[in-house]
């Protein structure tokens, strides 16, 4: 039995690659996002390991929660505690040092790091016995206005000891000079980030950090374990401080970026190769159900000869299991392959994934093997158990048909469960309990439960799909048209399954173009409604702007009113959220509140240290009433009591806690400038005034003005850029689908060989053929389209109702659906080619006595 | 029917004396007896008596040729011995063992063990060589079977030659030669042979014929053979007549000729 599988995957070699294809490209996106996480890991890993390597104990500010990315936003540690922690017995060195982040620019640019951070780090001769940087070329800074440059930047900008640079800080822009080049942990960049060396005191001056620093670093004298020293450095530190060994400190920053990378990333990329599988799966299916009734006679036969059920059953089954076994294996290997173009593409980005090389955990292989051979042996279980009722006597008879599944006749209904538990779940998912990641598997389920009631479905509206698609077809060419429209309700399973590998991936592309309309639309409306200036100035990569921007915003001719938004992450009732701090008298003009729950204009004024403003869906998700005390906690562990003053709705733009800007100096300490507003005198944004005040911020290139309007073209074009990357995640599911229709085809070509014979006997012509076939497919791809389009905007709707709180509202982008059902069609024609080739090449005089 | 009749038989006249209707042989010898055999299609005013009320036995070693126009029922009686379709009403026997009772799993169990198969249409698996198609059944029944016994089997049906070939690659003739080995391998209780030569030409037909026959005569193989090809049944024992689902004429060795005069006295008597 195994031989009998085996040779008939060999002997129709185009249907196996095809169907291996569809389940092996699902496979590779699965492992590949394995393969490209785990070496980010191990990266990481290697880089953090090594950078304390020379680290035996590790003083830091103990931070209350974590996930906050703001390496300015701590206050750190009294500088005085690093002589504390020299005097501890067996500490042989202990240099105090300060971080921080911000931008570097040469000739005016800022130098791109790809989202990854510019870091600052202070350097003092004795952190040469612990740090690993090692100066390839000058020496460290010593000077003020001196930096060390790591080699990446120095290559990258052609900086060489003694060039100039600008650097970017809390504390503006400034002009300083390359001291050396380093190289880090022996890497020349750290994943993208870029890191500058500056002397301790131009560090504390440019992080607000004076008599204070940000880590301490202490090696061991001889005999010392980091373990025994870490307790003795415990005992003088004071309460609210963090002592680590070296190896504990690099494993809790490993984790904390593995964390990152697996709450998101990972989940993100396992979705869409989930989604790619899920196509693959409808495709085995179909291929199965396909074959299985071409070789309806073959299994009678098989039965006839004294073959039992259970053994054409194995049949199929292994010939399932050898398919998923080596799609499987195959898609590993592609996994690889796609982690290795990643790389490649990252470089040319200029984002640097450390170097750590292809990573094949076996995880990685248990879960591609797993996943590829369950859903193929799960997706051929249908089609073997319908082979499995071929009568021995259909060996004996012309043209009888694979007897119906038993259950056929209750598919209807069938479908109707599937929907209903798709939408308890999508439902349970949206509404329910639980954390974000398990209520969105959930929805995830319930997703999937959906398309498979579509699917089974949508055998139902082949035939009136079929017969309204092919009306202009055959309008356009009569014989072709009429042949393709008949061929494709002829066996409406069969078109309905092809168009439904199709519409799984088009109807989550048309989800993610829906809910993007309505974020976008929702985005401009919100800025629309509630923002009275005229410019909004942000920092690239969401960077902070210096804390003197407003002051040189406000000496620009013809400016009436200049507001800045510092904004830090706190933890109020253990769940995180924003802090605004906001001048009211500047703020107040610049601003339409919507009023909820008591709020209005005159409350702005009345803010002090103590009141604060609660978005409305803030305060609700955090259980704060208006009246109501609330604590505050910072990343350094200090606490602050607020009262709710009153609220209001803006879900897009300022959510979270507004306070007064003396109120955010009373809680945080440092400022953090996010944005700033301009209103202008003359009641609208010009050129001349948008041109003067880029001029005045001429010297912080970080710094991006822009009119209101500029910034909301920015916004769309992010949300665009975003849309992008997800359509090429999807574009796999719909190459697969593509995979699926050609499968389809070319079985149907084969079954009509003798068909095709006898219309071009009588005088159809070869590209008549070829015609028909092209047609049927692009009935098939635009049904698929249409189901898409109609589930993707159902899902759409639903969860903009859902999230119509969050301020999502629900529009219908028509002219992206136009050209998803355009590429539907470029799809069909696409798939046709091998297909119609084969059709039109058939021998007429063969075709005809072909049995 | 284009033969020209020089038939002794008057037209319209019986049928020749060494037909009887209706002979039971000795039931130690039978190794398949049918008794009582109906066989009904559709209902009410669609129904249709295939077979009506048939008894037959077929004698252990025998090739036994059944025939009949078409619609008499032939096919239908072959599938219910074989035990491929079930019977509305009767009982059949093979080697003794009950079989319209039986359950998918026996039935199933019953051609693998007493049943060989030959098709109109050969019927061979198109991804296999002629050798694997021959030992098909003993390698579904997970046997490994007598490889002296296979070796004889292609000697006698003259493919030594050909075995590494595929179907595709055989003529229909040589397509039919696997064919009967394959229905051979197995060692069947009985033989059933469903019009085996109508997809070939006369010439290869009469390989095929005469290889059953050998079957019959060298191996002592029980061959039951559904044809409507009358130089087929001259190759046979006993010829059964079917006509309107019940037997009409049971007749010993026949020619050509005396065949046509049955074909031809059944069908003016209808």
């Amino acid at each position: 039995m195994i031989r009998i599988a085996w040779r008939s995957l060999t002997a129709h070699k185009l249907r196996t690659i095809l169907t291996t294809l569809a389940i092996l490209l699902g496979v590779a996106m699965i492992s590949g996002t394995y393969v490209l996480t785990d070496q980010i890991d191990r990266g990481f890993q290697q880089i953090f390991t090594d950078a304390y390597k020379g680290t035996d104990v590790t003083v830091t500010r103990k931070q209350s929660f974590s996930g906050a990315q703001m390496a300015n936003a701590t206050a750190g540690l009294p500088e005085t505690l690093v002589d504390e922690v020299k005097k501890v017995p067996g500490v042989s060195v202990a240099v105090g040092y300060v971080t921080g982040s911000g931008a570097v620019a040469v000739n005016g640019k800022v130098v791109g790091t790809g989202g990854a951070p510019t870091l600052f780090f202070s350097y003092s001769p004795d952190q040469a016995k612990l740090q690993p940087n090692t100066f390839v070329q000058g020496g460290p800074p010593t000077r003020s206005g001196e930096v060390g440059i790591i080699e990446k930047l120095a290559k990258d900008s052609r900086l060489g000891v003694g060039s100039k640079l600008q650097i970017i800080t809390p504390a503006g822009a400034k002009t300083v000079t390359v001291s050396g080049v380093f190289t880090f942990a022996a890497q020349s960049s750290l994943g993208g980030a870029l890191i500058i060396d500056t002397t301790l005191p131009d560090a504390q001056s440019w992080f607000d950090m004076k008599g204070r620093v940000s880590q301490i670093d202490a090696k061991a004298v001889a005999g010392v374990s980091p373990e025994t020293l870490a307790g003795r450095v415990r005992d003088v530190v004071p309460p609210g401080v963090e002592v680590k060994t070296g190896a504990q400190a690099a494993a809790d920053q490993t984790k904390q970026l593995s964390d990152a990378i697996g709450t998101f990333l990972k989940p993100a990329l396992l979705s869409f190769g989930g989604i790619a599988v899920l196509v693959g799966a409808f495709i085995i299916f179909n291929a199965f159900s396909m074959t299985v009734a071409q070789r309806r006679r073959e299994f009678a036969m098989l039965r006839a000869l004294g073959a039992s059920r259970r053994q054409v059953m194995v049949s199929i089954t292994v010939e399932a299991l050898l398919m998923g076994v080596l799609a499987s294996l195959l898609g590993m290997l592609a996994g690889l392959g796609i982690a290795a173009a990643v790389n490649q593409l990252f470089q040319a980005m200029k984002i640097d994934i450390p170097q750590s090389g292809l990573v094949l955990a076996p995880r990685t292989i248990v879960i591609a093997l797993v996943v590829g051979v369950l859903v193929t042996l799960l997706s051929a279980v249908i089609p073997a158990a319908r082979a499995t009722r071929v009568p021995p006597m259909a060996a004996l008879q012309e043209g009888a048909t694979l007897p119906p599944s038993r259950f056929a006749r209750y598919s209807p209904f069938a479908a109707a469960v599937v929907a209903a538990l798709g939408a308890l779940f999508i439902a349970g998912g949206m509404f329910g309990p639980g954390g974000t990641t398990a209520r969105l598997g959930t929805v995830a389920l319930g997703a999937i439960f959906v398309f498979v009631a579509v699917a089974m479905v949508s055998k139902y509206l082949i035939r009136p799909l079929a017969g309204t698609l092919g009306w202009p077809l055959q309008k356009l060419a009569p014989v072709s048209g009429r042949l393709a429209r008949d061929n494709s309700v002829r066996n409406p399973g069969r078109t309905a399954a092809t168009a439904s590998a199709l519409m799984i991936g088009l109807g989550v592309v048309v989800f993610v173009a829906v809910f993007a309309q309505g974020l976008k639309s929702s985005f401009v409306d919100s800025i629309d409604r509630t923002v009275r200036a005229d410019y909004i100035v942000q920092g690239q990569n969401f960077m902070p702007l210096p804390s003197d921007t407003v002051g040189r915003l406000q000496s620009v001719g013809g400016v009436s009113s200049v507001a800045g938004l510092d904004i830090q992450q706190v933890q109020v009732n253990k769940t995180m959220t924003a802090v605004s701090g906001i001048d009211p008298a500047t703020f107040a003009p610049l601003w339409q509140f919507d009023w909820r729950g008591g709020g209005n204009d005159a409350l702005l004024q009345e803010l002090g240290t103590s009141k604060a403003l609660v978005e409305e869906q803030t305060a609700s998700s955090l259980g704060l009433k208006t009246g109501q005390d609330f604590t505050v906690t910072t990343v350094d562990g200090k606490r602050a009591t607020l009262v709710v003053a009153g609220q209001f709705k803006d879900p897009m733009l300022l959510n979270g806690i507004v306070v007064s800007k003396a109120g955010y100096n009373a809680i945080f300490p440092k400022p953090q400038l996010y944005m700033v507003f301009v209103k202008s005198d003359a009641g609208a944004a010009t050129p001349q005034q948008l041109t003067a005040l880029k001029a005045s911020l001429g010297s912080v290139p970080t710094a991006d003005v822009k009119t209101v309007a500029e910034y909301k073209d920015s916004i769309v074009k992010q949300v665009n850029q975003l849309l992008n990357l997800l359509y090429g995640l999807l574009a796999m599911s719909v190459i697969i689908s593509t995979f699926g229709i050609v499968n389809t085809l070319v079985l149907a070509v084969f079954e009509r060989t003798r068909e095709i014979g006898l219309v071009r006997a009588i005088g159809m012509s070869r590209r008549q053929v070829r015609r028909t076939v092209t047609y049927e497919s692009v009935i098939t791809s635009i049904i698929g389209a249409l189901m898409g389009i109609f589930v993707g905007v159902v899902f759409a709707w639903v969860v903009s109702t859902r999230f119509a709180g969050q301020g999502i509202t629900f529009s219908i982008p028509v002219t992206q659906l136009i050209v998803f059902v355009i590429l539907a069609i470029i799809v069909g024609v696409i798939a046709a080619i091998l297909p119609a080739r084969r059709a039109a090449r058939i021998d007429i005089l063969e075709a005809i006595h072909y049995e | 029917m284009d033969q020209q009749t020089d038939t002794t038989v008057p037209a319209g006249g019986a049928a020749p004396t060494t037909c009887e209707t209706g002979t039971t042989i000795g039931l130690e010898d039978a190794v398949v007896q049918a008794r009582g055999i109906d066989k009904d299609y559709g209902r009410g005013d669609a129904l249709v008596r295939a077979l009506v009320a048939v008894d037959i036995d077929l004698q252990r070693g025998a090739y036994t040729a059944i025939m009949g126009p078409s619609g008499s029922g032939k096919s239908t009686l072959m599938h219910i011995l074989a035990g491929l379709d079930r019977p509305t009403g009767g009982n059949v026997w093979i080697d003794g063992q009950e079989i319209t009772s039986l359950k998918e799993r026996a039935l199933t169990q019953l051609r693998r063990d007493k049943i060989g198969f030959i098709f109109q249409t050969f019927n061979l698996l198109p991804t296999l060589n002629a050798e694997e198609n021959i030992v098909l059944p003993l390698t579904i029944a997970g046997r490994k079977g007598d490889s002296a016994w296979i070796k004889e089997l292609v000697d006698t049906v003259k493919l030594g030659d050909r075995l590494t070939h595929k179907p595709s690659e055989l003529s229909g003739g040589q397509q039919q030669r696997v064919a009967v080995a394959r229905a051979l391998a197995s060692r069947p209780a009985v033989l059933f042979a469903d019009e085996p030569t109508g997809n070939l030409d006369s010439r290869t037909g009469e390989e095929v014929l005469r290889l059953l026959r050998h079957s019959r005569d060298s191996l002592g193989q029980t061959v039951v053979m559904v044809t409507h090809d009358a130089h087929a049944a001259t190759y046979a024992d006993r010829i059964v007549f079917l006509k309107d689902g019940a037997v009409a004429h049971d007749c010993g060795r026949l020619g050509r000729d005396e065949i046509y005069d049955v074909i031809k006295s059944l069908e003016d008597a209808g």
